[in-house]
């Protein structure tokens, strides 16, 4: 033990000497202990080589202490946000009921003021969602999909919202609908951005199985602001097919050079 | 807290081999002194401490698979004994088996009689292969040596990454791009067996060894000269001419043994890589015996030089097998990859020359070094070459019975035959 409070002390000379420094060698003192305790439990006799053992393993003492840093703010950082979350949302909710029977008494809008409740709640949802999807893209690659699903339902809801929103505020409601298709779109296109960036199994698949999704959805939505005809439009639909056609084109051609390659190898 | 690794392609591709062999390797450096035990104890937690899979099992949950780092204790690593017969002691240890989920997964021995000790290793096949254990022998030693003779801690091994891919590093960008899309499966299937009895639950492991002295060494060496072909191959053709001969086969029949093949000649550099497996086959065919020995040797150098030529050598089917564990549970890809893979069925192993120098101990080198592969389940039969002192080990480790034990030394016997008609003996 005296060995390794020795090492420690002598590997962590420079440092501050304050109360975060102290942690910093309490942790280090027990994280060796155990390791020393275990190798000992194993049968190592030799002092000497135990301590070298640690040194090796812990490697530089000062390095780790930057980690010990990042990591003791981010603890920090996390006990903060364990009361502010439901803290906060308490306090945003009554913010929201606050809001809407103020708006409401000064416009009377009864109707449409309920919108108030719905898109701070939505808010409040995305927000809280945002955190968890957060969480789940720095853990293991097996919940990824979790994430994804948090997406296309944050998608979606920001979408329900802005349909809901047009509903009661435009006086043509019949323009209002193709925002859910739209909806679909979007979701689709976010799952494919963070499918391509943190480079999700599958993903090609998810591509050439959205994309005639999308150019479907499109063709409904600009036919549905008049934008092309409903009859003379359709081969809208088939730009997902031909974008499909040129991403395989591309992937081939990509490969070409590798097929070309093994060719002159042989 | 649990301490997982990850369990990488290789150690799953051993783990899938639990049918065909038993997965452990073996080493057996016989020395004319004793050892200090101490430091033999201490030299071993270190390696242990710095291999952490060597104190881990092997965790399957059907779904994925990883290492578990376990506590473990030097006594039930490292047993000293007394025996009256060091060979006999040996060949015990050697023929034990480690299941995957035991919490060690290397054991050592050493065995001491009027002043010589024999120092016995064995070891999951899945935690490293030859190659790898030739190197971690080379690192105990010396590390030995020198916290003997230096007092320095014994703690110089190799740590890095144990994964598979790291077989492309040698290769420049579009090299590796063309190697990661060899998805090919270039897995023949090959009937023809070693002539061994039928299974049965009363078989037991042995070890049978052949060993050729220096100067047929030398004979073959200067023939190798003469033919253009490698002392491998001309084992390899011996193999052949015997397997026909002891099995009866049609001399027209068209033959084939696969031989391991170490996919570091694919690397830069290995210091920076943690011990691991890469290994993988190369199939040699003949599309016959040959009317004797010569012609033989020419089919196996025809065949294997198109191998040697071949820039990706042993790389085909890499990333099927990749995608194939990537993509299901491992329970599920366990069945599909056992679709497309074929054991091969008679196959060889040359580890090559164990140096002496580097397995000394206290300055003293080994008076007899050998190295074997799995003991493998009938009808799937290795044999493992090895050369130490310029002397030729040939060794076969198989799960039989007296007959196989009596089929195995006709084998031998065969071996010799038609080396010394290689050789003009």
């Amino acid at each position: 033990m005296q060995k390794i409070i020795d090492y420690i002390d002598k590997s962590c000379s420079g440092l501050k000497d304050n109360q975060v420094t102290y942690y910093y060698k309490k942790k280090l003192l027990d994280d060796m202990s155990q390791r020393a305790t275990e190798m000992v439990r194993a049968g190592l006799k030799d002092e000497k080589v135990i301590i070298d053992l640690i040194a090796d393993e812990f490697g530089d003492i000062k390095k780790g202490y930057e980690s010990f840093l990042k990591e003791r703010k981010k603890q920090q950082r996390s006990k903060f946000m364990k009361i502010a979350f439901p803290v906060g949302g308490l306090i945003f909710l009554i913010m929201i009921f606050i809001a809407y029977f103020t708006v409401s008494s000064f416009t009377s809008a009864w109707d449409k003021t309920w919108l108030i409740i719905v898109g701070g709640i939505f808010a409040m949802i995305i927000f809280y969602l945002s955190f968890a999807i957060n969480k789940l893209c720095k853990m293991r690659r097996i919940f990824h999909p979790i994430a994804r699903i948090l997406i296309v339902g944050c998608v979606m809801l920001f979408m329900v919202f802005a349909f809901l929103f047009q509903l009661m505020m435009l006086p043509d409601a019949f323009i209002v609908w193709p925002t859910l298709s739209a909806g679909v779109a979007m979701a689709l296109v976010t799952d494919l951005i963070f499918a391509y960036t943190t480079k999700q199994k599958f993903r090609t698949i998810s591509f050439f199985v959205y994309m005639p999704v999308i150019a479907t959805m499109l063709y409904i939505i600009l036919a549905a602001y008049g934008i092309i005809s409903w009859i003379a439009g359709w081969p809208v639909i088939f730009i997902g097919l031909v974008v499909d056609v040129l991403y395989i084109i591309s992937i081939v051609m990509s490969n070409m050079k590798y097929f070309m390659y093994s060719k002159e190898a042989e | 807290m649990e301490r997982r690794l990850t369990a990488e392609l290789w150690d799953k591709m051993h783990y899938l081999f639990r049918d065909f062999n038993d997965r452990m390797v073996h080493v057996e450096l016989n020395y004319d002194f004793v050892p200090d035990i101490e430091a033999l104890r201490t030299v071993i937690i270190c390696a242990f401490e710095k291999i952490p899979v060597l104190h881990s099992k092997f965790v399957d949950t059907k779904l994925s698979t990883h290492w578990q780092v376990m506590p473990y204790d030097i006594d039930e690593v490292f047993t000293v004994s007394y025996p009256d017969d060091l060979k006999v002691a040996a060949d015990d240890f050697l023929t034990q088996y480690i299941p995957p989920e035991s919490h060690i997964q290397m054991k050592v021995a050493l065995f001491i009689k009027d002043g010589k000790s024999s120092l016995c290793f064995i070891e999951n096949h899945m935690c490293m292969d030859g190659g790898d254990l030739k190197y971690f022998l080379e690192s105990f030693c010396s590390n030995y040596n020198k916290y003997v003779n230096e007092g320095i801690s014994p703690i110089n091994y190799r740590t890095g990454s144990r994964s598979y891919d790291d077989v492309y590093s040698g290769f420049s960008k579009t090299e590796a791009g063309v190697a990661q899309r060899l998805f090919k499966n270039i897995n023949a299937r090959d009937d023809h067996k070693f002539p061994l009895t039928a299974d049965n639950i009363r078989d037991t492991s042995f070890i049978a060894r052949k060993k050729f002295d220096e100067q047929t060494l030398i004979k073959l060496k200067a023939k190798g000269k003469e033919l253009g072909a490698t002392i491998n191959e001309l084992l390899l053709a011996c193999y052949f001419y015997s397997v026909y001969e002891l099995a009866g086969y049609p001399s027209s029949d068209r033959m084939m043994i696969s031989n391991a093949i170490d996919l570091r000649r694919h690397m830069d550099s290995v210091a920076d890589k943690g011990f691991t497996n890469h290994t993988s086959w190369m199939q040699c065919s003949v599309p016959e015996r040959g009317r004797d020995i010569l012609e033989t040797v020419k089919y196996v150098v025809l065949s294997s030089n198109k191998f040697k030529n071949d820039k990706f050598m042993g790389l085909y089917g890499l990333p099927l097998l990749n995608f194939g564990y990537n993509i299901l549970p491992h329970a599920a890809s366990e069945e599909i990859i056992k679709i497309g893979y074929s054991n091969p069925l008679i196959a060889m192993s040359n580890i090559g020359v164990l140096k002496g120098d580097i397995f000394s101990l206290d300055g003293k080198e080994p008076t007899d070094a050998f190295m074997s592969g799995a003991v493998k389940y009938k009808p799937f039969v290795l044999l493992t070459v090895t050369t130490y002192k310029n002397i030729i080990t040939l060794s076969m480790c198989v799960r039989g019975n007296d007959e196989d034990k009596k089929i195995v030394g006709n084998f031998f016997g065969l071996m010799e035959k038609n080396v010394n008609t290689l050789i003009g003996n």
